[in-house]
């Protein structure tokens, strides 16, 4: 007798969504089905018979009364919504209905998803710019700091890093399509 | 409205010009979907994200606006300024043919020519 659910831990950067995408598709041909993502890096998958699933990402802030029709176009065209984590929207299609389609049929609306994914984490590095003297501030000494002051350094720097992997694949979209 | 200059949206992209000819009767995004391909006959296939994007974009410059509800589907039409940038599209590809016609003309003539000497 097997669990109804399983939860399985794994990472993903934001610039790694097609990697992403393959893994939940694997797991779908073991007969693991996305369910939901309850929390980053955190998914519960439905057991059940091995598909051919097609999994895609799409990242989008809406509100909710946009994203009700939004939700109703992807559903009309054959994608099933499957869970959402911080702006990301995980959408499955059964790849039995016939050839995969995608869920962006041109290079600049592909590229439009990672100018938001770029947009959200280049407003939140120079929040973090900000912030950090005064989680930093001159007077303050002891453990606690040297800690804060290393993880808001540790998320400048991944910032970063993902800025430049985002910039990095929206160039390689512009030349090949 | 009248003075907005179409220019600066030309040219079309493909899925954009089949989704404002789509609107040229109010339609919500999935129907667009399928008379887009119906309509290019079959060439071009609009992924619902593609889609999504696009009306938001073309709500946002007023060359599409929302007309009513169907359940959670919302149904757009082209506005007048949308008219006139597709008219605008039109004519560019009007010009693209003729040009094409011409130089084909010319390449066929020559290749005529080369023939008769051999």
């Amino acid at each position: 007798m097997t669990n109804k659910f399983i939860t399985k831990q794994k990472w993903f950067w934001a610039w790694q969504d097609e990697k992403e995408e393959a893994w939940l598709a694997e797991m779908a041909q073991q007969g693991l089905h996305l369910n939901t993502v309850p929390f980053p890096g955190s998914y519960r998958f439905k057991n059940g018979d091995p598909a051919d699933h097609v999994y895609r990402m799409d990242y989008q802030s809406l509100k909710t009364k946009d994203k009700d029709s939004y939700l109703q176009l992807f559903a009309d065209a054959g994608w099933e919504q499957v869970g959402e984590m911080g702006g990301w929207m995980y959408f499955r299609y059964d790849a039995a209905k016939g050839t995969a389609p995608e869920i962006f049929s041109d290079r600049e609306s592909k590229i439009g998803k990672y100018q938001r994914v770029l947009t959200y984490l280049a407003i939140l590095l120079p929040l973090m710019v900000v912030m950090m003297p005064n989680i930093t501030g001159a007077e303050r000494y002891g453990p606690i700091f040297v800690i804060l002051e290393a993880l808001t350094f540790l998320v400048m720097v991944l910032l970063s890093f993902g800025i430049i992997q985002l910039f990095r694949r929206i160039n390689q979209l512009k030349k090949t399509g | 409205m009248a003075n907005t200059n179409i220019q600066k949206y030309l040219p079309l992209t493909e899925a954009t010009y089949y989704i404002l000819l789509a609107l040229v009767t109010p339609k919500h995004g999935y129907a667009v979907m399928q008379d887009a391909e119906e309509i290019s006959q079959g060439t071009i296939r609009l992924a619902p994200g593609t889609i999504y994007g696009a009306f938001t974009t073309l709500e946002g410059n007023e060359l599409i606006s929302m007309v009513g509800k169907e359940g959670r589907r919302k149904i757009y039409q082209i506005t007048e300024t949308g008219i006139r940038v597709l008219l605008g599209q039109i004519q560019r590809m009007e010009i693209m043919l003729q040009s094409a016609a011409k130089n084909f003309d010319l390449w066929q003539e020559r290749t005529a020519e080369e023939e008769s000497h051999d």
